[in-house]
């Protein structure tokens, strides 16, 4: 297998953290913004500082999915450094790239 | 073979963006930043409609880098007061989709220089959300970022692109 090849683990890792950073960020984005005010996550205040509104989505549910995001990426990290790619060189072009002794 | 120490990625290490994980994470990186303006023009529109109030802002920035621009622009309060949330939505969405990437990140980059420069924000130094959203879109279209899970993948096939070679400019 080439390194462009994309196995089992690869796919699953980016499927897993690419649909939870995007429900994170932009599902649970598309929901608050279009829910009225505040369309961001922060809430709304007047202009004394008192809150106004609150999100709709609490904030930490969304930095929840985006840090689950961060570990998923973690543990296929750590997966691909306990099993490595089978990379398709030759053994001449690697011996170039050898230390010598 | 000897080390090219000028260009590093000659040597043993290769910068695959052929390979799933480049493209990938390229294409992520596209519809988070096209999400973001989206989100920024679609609350204007929701909000404020087509009559956004964005002249002031505009017209403080003169003293700025920016400002002889600035300020020229802040003379056609009611054009920009479409364009503003008009553009940042078609701009977030041609990111979102993959379409026509090139086009819509040199319009990012325009966006992100006023508001660079406009916002002043260097409490924590010069590098700042600003300055790394400009180089976002610079990196749009730098990688040809509409070309990886995009629609530009298929516009840049057709043969009406194929026999304009110079539309590649604007999409991928």
């Amino acid at each position: 297998m080439t390194s462009t090849d994309a196995d089992l683990a690869d796919k699953l890792a980016m499927a897993l953290s690419g649909g939870l950073l995007l429900l994170g960020v932009v599902v649970t984005g598309l929901i608050e913004a279009l829910d009225g005010a505040p369309r961001g996550a922060a809430p709304t205040t007047n202009d004394a500082g008192e809150i106004i509104a609150q999100p709709t989505i609490d904030p930490n549910i969304r930095t929840a999915l985006v840090v689950a995001a961060l570990l998923v990426l973690l543990v296929y990290a750590i997966y691909r450094l306990a099993v490595p790619r089978v990379e398709a060189r030759t053994s001449s072009s690697t011996a170039d790239t050898q230390p010598s002794d | 073979m000897s080390y090219d120490a000028a260009t590093p990625l000659r040597n043993e290490f290769d910068f695959e963006l052929s390979g799933p994980w480049a493209a990938y994470w390229v294409a992520m990186l596209r519809v988070i930043t096209g999400w973001w303006f989206v989100h920024s023009g679609m609350g204007k529109l929701l909000d404020s409609g087509l009559n956004f109030g964005a002249a002031g802002y505009l017209q403080g920035m003169s003293g700025t880098t920016m400002g002889p621009f600035a300020t020229f622009l802040a003379g056609f309060p009611d054009l920009l007061g479409a364009l503003v949330p008009l553009g940042e939505t078609a701009i977030g969405l041609g990111l979102m989709f993959g379409v026509l990437v090139r086009l819509a990140s040199f319009f990012g980059v325009m966006f992100m220089s006023l508001f660079f420069v406009g916002n002043g924000d260097f409490a924590h130094g010069m590098v700042n959300g600003d300055l790394m959203g400009l180089l976002l879109f610079i990196t749009m279209i730098v990688f040809a970022a509409g070309r990886y899970y995009g629609l530009d993948a298929f516009i840049e096939r057709t043969e009406f692109v194929q026999n304009r070679p110079r539309l590649k400019y604007l999409l991928g």
